[in-house]
């Protein structure tokens, strides 16, 4: 009884299918072809969409931005509360002002305030400052790494160690701040064969030579005196050899945190 | 890139000559990988024809179109990571804005894939604020779809190749949906036309413009003498 009906369902759905078949594919009305067979294929797509890219973690990124009005860090975000520093649109190096971002939240003006490190000293200063004095966020995926004790410098990708280096740093009267930092600056061809071919300037200050013109600003450059490295040579600023320096740059984007310990 | 409906548009959006500092970037980068190829001989300029070869297959008009869009994804894209990045939305919104995010990104990359050397590069955006509040967010993410969703159709009938129709109408439904998702999550009415209207590229670039969002490139490398301590 179970195979006879089910003999007629089957029977049933066959003729049902050849019926609607046979509705579109038969009789072309006002002499065209409505059949489906007919129509033109439809094209592949030029593009090909792949799958939703994801985020990364974001554990090796890091965002900054610039200084886009001269404004002033404070200690809250609220205009209201008291002033870590003054901060101008250009530094010394005349490069636009880098800050390396922290955190953002809205202020009791209801405006967005960005937690930022400002270049000042004392080192490791933190200050809030208004987001529409700020250009762009930028992000990086690079972190340098200078050891003291062991005067060397390496670079990480994505966490990734890609470059290591033996370094020069300052001698015991002029040290080489410890803290959290960043490249501020990148500068190339000029004629002083003191700095190497490469110098990039820090947020990074001097803490001794506070009256050094530009307000003695630390910086990551070359030298003409390879010799010397490694060692405590200098007046705080961390030397490489030239084609260590190089190397470097090709690897180190402005913007990079630098952790000196 | 010479076609005159670009050019409108990158002047109407490019307030302060950010996007033709862009384009002057590409182009520089372009000679410079020319007299490259010059130098290091056939072979290299055989492996960066390669690289151009799909896009070279496209009628100029359609490259063109291309990276109009492509120009638009740049900054939808950049706005989502940097909501995403900034960790200041929550909830359903949050949500919202990884996914369609996630969808941005992967516009980007199919783009960049077709265009090879041919694409526009990145832009800077500096959106100001709009990516780290919940509702400036949705207000501005609602603007950014329903833009693109008009700035597709507009494109839609001008495009030559099929192909790169199909691509571009599968790419519109997305943004509709987007635009949809948005729109419920800031409280309005997600469907309210029986009809959209198309936008044309000058006004889309009028209205790119008015939200200052594309910002010059911050000047951080120069040709001085350090004055740092040494």
């Amino acid at each position: 009884m179970k195979r006879r009906t089910r003999l007629t369902t089957a029977l049933a759905a066959a003729t049902l299918v050849g019926l609607i078949w046979a509705g579109f594919g038969a009789s072309p009305r006002d002499g065209q072809d409505t059949s489906f067979g007919a129509l033109r294929p439809l094209p592949a797509p030029a593009l090909k969409i792949g799958r939703p890219e994801a985020l990364s973690s974001g554990r090796h990124f890091s965002r900054w931005t610039v200084v886009r009005h001269a404004t002033v860090a404070h200690v809250r975000p609220s205009a209201a509360s008291p002033a870590v520093a003054d901060l101008a649109v250009w530094t010394a190096e005349r490069t636009r002002n880098l800050l390396t971002v922290l955190r953002s939240r809205t202020g009791t003006d209801g405006k967005v305030w960005v937690e930022a490190r400002p270049p000042v000293l004392p080192n490791g200063s933190l200050g809030w400052v208004r987001r529409d004095s700020l250009g762009p966020y930028q992000v990086v995926d690079t972190h340098l790494v200078v050891d003291r004790a062991r005067l060397r410098a390496t670079l990480y990708q994505a966490g990734r160690r890609v470059f290591t280096a033996p370094i020069g740093i300052g001698a015991a009267a002029w040290p080489t701040p410890a803290g959290e930092f960043a490249v501020r600056s990148e500068l190339t061809r000029y004629a002083s064969s003191f700095y190497g071919p490469v110098a990039f300037g820090t947020t990074a200050r001097s803490a001794v030579l506070t009256d050094w013109p530009g307000g003695g600003v630390v910086g990551i450059h070359g030298t003409n005196e390879p010799y010397l490295i490694p060692g405590r040579v200098s007046h705080g600023c961390i030397r490489m050899r030239n084609r260590d320096i190089l190397r470097l740059s090709r690897q180190m984007p402005v913007g990079t945190p630098v952790t000196i310990r | 890139m010479t076609d005159a409906g670009f050019e409108a548009f990158l002047d109407a959006a490019d307030r302060d000559g950010a996007l033709a500092e862009t384009r002057a970037r590409a182009e520089t980068a372009s000679r410079r990988r020319l007299l490259g190829m010059a130098a290091a001989g056939a072979g290299a300029l055989a492996l960066t024809r390669a690289s151009g070869a799909r896009a070279a297959r496209l009628a100029a008009s359609d490259v063109d179109i291309l990276n109009y869009a492509l120009v638009l994804e740049y900054l939808q894209a950049t706005f989502y990571t940097e909501a995403e990045r900034s960790g200041a939305l929550t909830g359903k919104t949050a949500q919202a804005a990884r996914v369609v995010g996630a969808t941005e990104r992967a516009h980007v990359k199919a783009f960049l894939q077709l265009l090879g050397s041919q694409a526009v590069k990145r832009p800077t955006f500096n959106f100001e604020g709009t990516t780290e509040q919940q509702r400036p967010f949705l207000k501005t993410a609602v603007a950014l779809e329903d833009l693109a969703v008009a700035a597709y159709k507009g494109q839609a009938p001008k495009l030559r190749s099929n192909a790169v129709l199909a691509a571009a109408v599968g790419i519109h439904s997305v943004e509709a949906r987007h635009a949809a998702w948005m729109r419920q999550l800031f409280g309005i009415t997600p469907a309210v036309n029986a009809f959209d209207k198309p936008a044309s590229r000058k006004s889309v670039g009028r209205l790119v413009a008015s939200t200052h969002f594309i910002s010059a490139t911050p000047r951080m490398k120069r040709r001085n003498k350090p004055g740092f301590t040494g």
